[in-house]
């Protein structure tokens, strides 16, 4: 029989050598994640697909960027041409959105092929049934590839940090908030891809299947904003939120939080997938239940995220917002403003309606509802049609039409419908861009020549290290 | 003491283990021996934990061993595989030795012993990709032993190596066997089964169909056939299965 203190001591003992168990198995598991990161990276390193990606990048924003910058220039007055448009030129539009539209196509194209070499190739040698007997968890095995794919990807990005430190060169403006809303933008793209090929990696046995499936996800999301264009109503709500749209949002200093949330949720959605099949171990009638319920539970984390209203214009020309005096007049309005427009999906009119005016207003009156009316997706055989065109404003029971589809035309409806004065905007608000006349000076040069030899260099070092 | 009870498992309607039962005792050299398709690689894949397995349980000491306590107590070196295929030997020796390096310390040999014992030396710096046969094959023996765990459990070592290559990873393996690992072996050539293993399971059609040591197996097939006991593990094999 113990004595009471006997009792505390061995008590106090069993706790200290738990405690001690427990740190050292955490010390444990953390350095076999970090070996496994290292192991994750030299197999980047061995990959010809990465060395692709690198070596294409370079031209690619070369391209988009010398491009750019040369009807930047001529737009700004560069041999003679007219100043004038240059006063509205920002570099958001005019440099930044086409330069990095370079990693929209390398991360739709090639990025894909880099992730699924890492996450197949490990299937495909054999390595997976070595490396899946450790107790580490599947999730912690995903997770390292994605940070090593999301390192690279980082890599590949001086490629787009070149044409910056150019565009600076030159003399150019840079406004710090929508330039990194514009990468932002693009790394959550990247994040999507990864996530997408992993997960199909991770579920097919071969690789070949896994990039027809990954290429099929990316066309079926432009087949999803093709019909939207042509038919609208749900189509089009989900065509907000296909990578494309996101994109463009992004590159228009645009940051809404559905957004955002959404494609967060996709990616763990991904992520979690590619855990779930990269369990060999665990019968495959379970990993198919996991799977349903990871998708449902994902599902109801998206439908959830759409509700979210906050929006950020990052831009300096405050193209998502209207002048700071409209919108504080709008923050007066606190009835619930209806808008119908008999406008189809396919004409431009409706088109200039939602970017010009409607986008902007959803962001100051979160509780708008609007609703398109057409009974044809051109609207071509509908002009005849009494109210095709129309666009109706109710606001408590109060209504208005107009056919203006300009944000000022929009913005004197309501102001009508609401019984307020215009406001009066002051010159000092207004954006007047950042015109610059001179030529890509040297990103040929960068691009084409040096980028290409840099890149070719380290692949031929990596693999002589390795023969 | 590690005991199978009834693993089964299934593809579609072909049933490749059918109520497999065996023991494993600790610091022995078990044989896992029978044809080809018999199930070897099957069973191997299901105590290793990368193939679902359909029933049966493992125990160990009487207690029950789930798929994540097997982890930490036996290591399954696969067949045919080439991990890795543009990392060089080196580093696929050092990466599993560092990555499965956990609490248990004990049984680890060092590497350089093991780069001795498997003569790897030549191949150290050469790609996993390139090696051959019977080379890839002695660098993956290297990963297993190197790997920290009580019980190793190799599919085919000796496969693709040459009879003096054969002869020196037996001698390896008893080696380490009397450092106290315990070595599950899956070997399809009886020649070399007889060679360096203590007792046998027999494997056919996916059932058991002896378990012993020569003397005791032989004594099984004399009893079953009605014939003279032999220590022609051969025989005994055609005899009980």
């Amino acid at each position: 029989m113990r004595s009471p203190e006997e009792k505390r001591n061995a008590e106090h003992a069993e706790h200290a050598e738990e405690k001690f168990l427990s740190a050292s198995s955490a010390r444990s598991a953390f350095h076999s994640f970090y070996v496994l990161l290292g192991k994750e990276w030299r197999e980047l390193m061995a990959s010809r697909a990465w060395w692709v990606l690198l070596l294409v990048m370079g031209p690619l924003v070369g391209v988009s960027f010398i491009s750019a910058v040369r009807t930047y220039a001529e737009a700004s007055g560069l041999n003679g041409t007219a100043v004038g448009v240059g006063e509205a030129f920002s570099p958001l539009v005019g440099i930044w959105a086409p330069t990095f539209s370079a990693c929209e196509l390398a991360a739709a194209f090639l990025l894909p092929f880099v992730a699924i070499r890492v996450v197949s190739g490990d299937r495909q040698s054999g390595a997976l049934k070595i490396e899946l007997q450790h107790p580490m968890s599947s999730f912690a095995r995903v997770g390292a590839k994605v940070l090593v794919l999301l390192a690279g990807w980082l890599v590949a990005s001086l490629a787009p940090a070149a044409a910056v430190l150019l565009w600076r060169s030159y003399g150019g403006s840079i406004y710090p908030p929508e330039l990194a809303t514009v990468v932002l933008g693009h790394l959550l793209n990247a994040g999507l891809t990864i996530a997408l090929a992993a997960a199909m990696a991770s579920i097919s046995d071969h690789p070949s299947t896994a990039a027809i499936l990954t290429l099929t996800v990316t066309v079926g999301t432009w087949i999803v904003n093709f019909v939207a264009a042509i038919q609208g109503g749900v189509w089009e709500r989900a065509a907000a939120y296909t990578p494309t749209a996101m994109v463009a949002e992004f590159q228009h200093g645009l940051i809404r939080l559905d957004v955002v949330l959404i494609a967060s949720a996709l990616v763990l959605t991904g992520l979690t997938l590619a855990a779930i099949w990269a369990r060999l171990g665990v019968a495959v009638r379970r990993r198919v239940f996991d799977s349903a319920g990871l998708l449902a539970v994902g599902a109801a984390a998206m439908i959830a995220c759409t509700f979210a209203t906050a929006s950020w214009d990052t831009s300096e020309s405050r193209a998502n917002s209207f002048p700071e005096a409209d919108e504080a007049a709008l923050e007066q309005v606190h009835g619930s403003l209806h808008i119908q427009a008999h406008l189809a999906p396919e004409d431009p009119r409706r088109s200039d309606l939602e970017h010009r005016a409607l986008s902007k207003l959803r962001r100051v009156m979160p509780k708008l509802q609007v609703q398109y009316v057409s009974a044809t997706s051109t609207g071509l055989f509908e002009q005849n049609s009494q109210h095709y065109g129309e666009i109706w404003y109710e606001l408590d029971g109060r209504k208005v039409v107009s056919r203006v589809t300009t944000a000022e035309g929009v913005l004197e409806a309501i102001y009508h419908l609401a019984g307020l004065t215009v406001p009066v905007e002051g010159d000092a608000a207004e954006f007047r861009g950042h015109p610059l006349a001179v030529p890509p000076k040297g990103a040929a040069t960068v691009f084409y020549r040096l980028w290409p030899a840099l890149v070719a260099g380290a692949a031929f070092f990596e693999f002589r290290r390795h023969a | 003491m590690v005991h199978a009870t009834n693993l089964s498992k299934r593809y579609g309607r072909l049933t490749a283990l059918h109520d497999v039962s065996f023991s494993i005792r600790e610091g022995e050299i078990l044989g896992l021996i029978g044809p080809n398709g018999s199930g070897k690689t099957t069973l191997f894949e299901c105590l290793g934990g990368v193939l679902p397995m359909d029933g049966g349980m493992v125990l160990q000491d009487g207690r029950p061993l789930t798929a994540r306590d097997r982890a930490s107590s036996l290591f399954y070196l696969p067949d045919g595989i080439a991990p890795w295929p543009s990392q060089t030997v080196r580093w696929a020796l050092e990466f599993v030795q560092q990555f499965f390096r956990g609490r248990i310390r004990y049984l680890t040999p060092s590497m350089a012993d093991v780069i001795e014992q498997l003569d790897l030396e030549v191949i150290l710096d050469s790609t996993i990709g390139t090696l051959s046969k019977g080379q890839r094959k002695r660098a993956l023996l290297a990963m297993g032993l190197l790997i920290p765990r009580p019980i190793l459990l190799a599919d085919e070592p000796f496969e693709g190596l040459d009879l003096r290559q054969s002869r020196d990873v037996a001698q390896t393996l008893r080696a380490h066997a009397a450092g106290g690992r315990t070595m599950f072996l899956s070997i399809h050539q009886i020649g070399d089964a007889a060679r360096v293993c203590d007792r046998f399971v027999l494997l056919s059609g996916g059932r058991v169909c002896g378990e012993g040591t020569l003397p005791e197996l032989s004594a099984l097939a004399a009893a079953r056939s009605g014939t003279p006991a032999t220590d022609d593990l051969e025989e005994v094999f055609l005899a009980l299965t």
